[in-house]
C-alpha cells in the first residue's frame, strides 16, 4: 500500500468529481443528469476512502464508515430518481430537460 | 511484487477516468450506463487495493449491481424516447463545461506539492472492523437507524409514484 500516493488517490477523486460535475451541468438527456450525480458521489466516496487510509489505528476505520451512508443514499436518490423520470417522460414524451420548464409558464 | 498495487491502481485509475469521459462524450443513454458500471466496477479494484475490502464488495454489490440494474431498466423501459434528437449539449453547455476544468486546474495546481502518505497502522477495512465501527460505543447506530428510514421513504415514494401513474392510465381505459 505504501507504494501508492496518497495525493493520487485525492487528484483521481478530484478528476471524477469535476467529470461528473460536467456531466450533470452540460447534458441535456435527464439519464445522464442523473448518472452525473452518481459520479460525483463515487468520486467523493473514493475521497473518504483515501484520506481514512492515512490516520493510525481505529480513526482508519471512520472514513470507512460513511461511505456505507452515502451508498445507502445514493440508492434512494436513485430510486425516486428514476421514478420521477418515469412520471415526467409520461407527461412530456421527452427526455430533454430544457422541455422539463413548465415553472416558468 | 513491491510494484503490483501501483500498477494495479495505474490500471484501474486509467479505466475509471477513461469510463468518466465516455459518460461525458456519448450520445445515447445505455453507452452511457455501461461506462457508469466500468467506472464502479474500477473504482471497486481501487478500494480492494487500498485494504478496504467491505467497500469493494459494497461497490460491487449495490452500486454495480443494483442501482446500475434499476438505471439499465429504466433506460430500457422509455426506449421510445427520441433519443436521437435530444441534442448532446445545450448552447450553454460548451461555455459551462470550462467551470469544471477550471475547478480540476484550480485545485490540481493548489495542491501539487501537498505532502499525504498513507498510515502503515491503518486498520484493514473488513466488514467485522466496519460493522465495529458502526455499532461500537461512539458509533452511529442512530444515523443507520435514519438511513434505515431514509430508505423506506424513499421505497414508499417510488411505489406511490409508480401506483398514480397506473391509476390514470386505468382510468383512462375504462373512459
Amino acid at each position: 500500500m505504501t507504494s501508492i500516493s496518497a495525493m493520487g488517490v485525492q487528484f483521481l477523486a478530484l478528476f471524477l468529481f469535476c467529470i461528473g460535475l460536467a456531466v450533470t451541468v452540460t447534458r441535456r438527456n435527464m439519464f445522464f443528469i442523473l448518472m452525473g450525480v452518481e459520479v460525483m458521489l463515487n468520486a467523493a466516496n473514493l475521497s473518504f476512502v483515501g484520506f481514512s487510509r492515512t490516520f493510525d489505528g481505529v480513526p482508519s476505520m471512520e472514513g470507512l464508515t460513511v461511505p456505507v451512508f452515502v451508498i445507502a443514499l445514493a440508492a434512494a436518490e436513485a430510486c425516486v430518481g428514476l421514478a420521477m423520470l418515469i412520471v415526467v417522460f409520461r407527461t412530456r414524451e421527452s427526455l430533454d430537460s430544457d422541455t422539463y420548464s413548465r415553472m416558468k409558464e | 511484487m513491491e510494484f503490483l498495487p501501483q500498477i494495479y491502481f495505474g490500471v484501474f485509475a486509467v479505466l475509471s477516468l477513461l469510463c468518466a469521459l465516455t459518460l461525458l462524450f456519448t450520445r445515447h443513454p445505455i453507452n452511457g450506463a455501461m461506462g457508469l458500471i466500468g467506472l464502479m466496477i474500477s473504482l471497486s479494484g481501487i478500494y480492494a487495493v487500498l485494504h478496504a475490502p467491505f467497500m469493494a464488495v459494497l461497490q460491487v454489490l449495490v452500486y454495480a449491481s443494483a442501482i446500475a440494474m434499476l438505471l439499465v431498466f429504466v433506460i430500457m423501459i422509455l426506449n421510445a424516447a427520441k433519443d436521437r434528437e435530444t441534442l448532446r449539449f445545450g448552447p450553454l453547455g460548451i461555455i459551462l463545461l470550462v467551470v469544471p476544468a477550471l475547478l480540476a486546474a484550480l485545485l490540481t495546481h493548489t495542491y501539487r506539492g501537498a505532502s499525504l502518505s498513507f498510515s502503515e497502522a491503518a486498520i484493514r477495512g473488513t466488514a467485522h472492523n466496519t460493522g465495529a465501527m458502526l455499532f461500537g460505543p461512539t458509533g452511529y447506530v442512530l444515523l443507520f437507524e435514519a438511513i434505515a428510514l431514509v430508505l423506506m421513504v424513499a421505497v414508499v415514494g417510488a411505489v406511490l409514484l409508480a401506483k398514480h401513474d397506473l391509476d390514470s392510465s386505468h382510468k383512462e381505459k375504462k373512459a
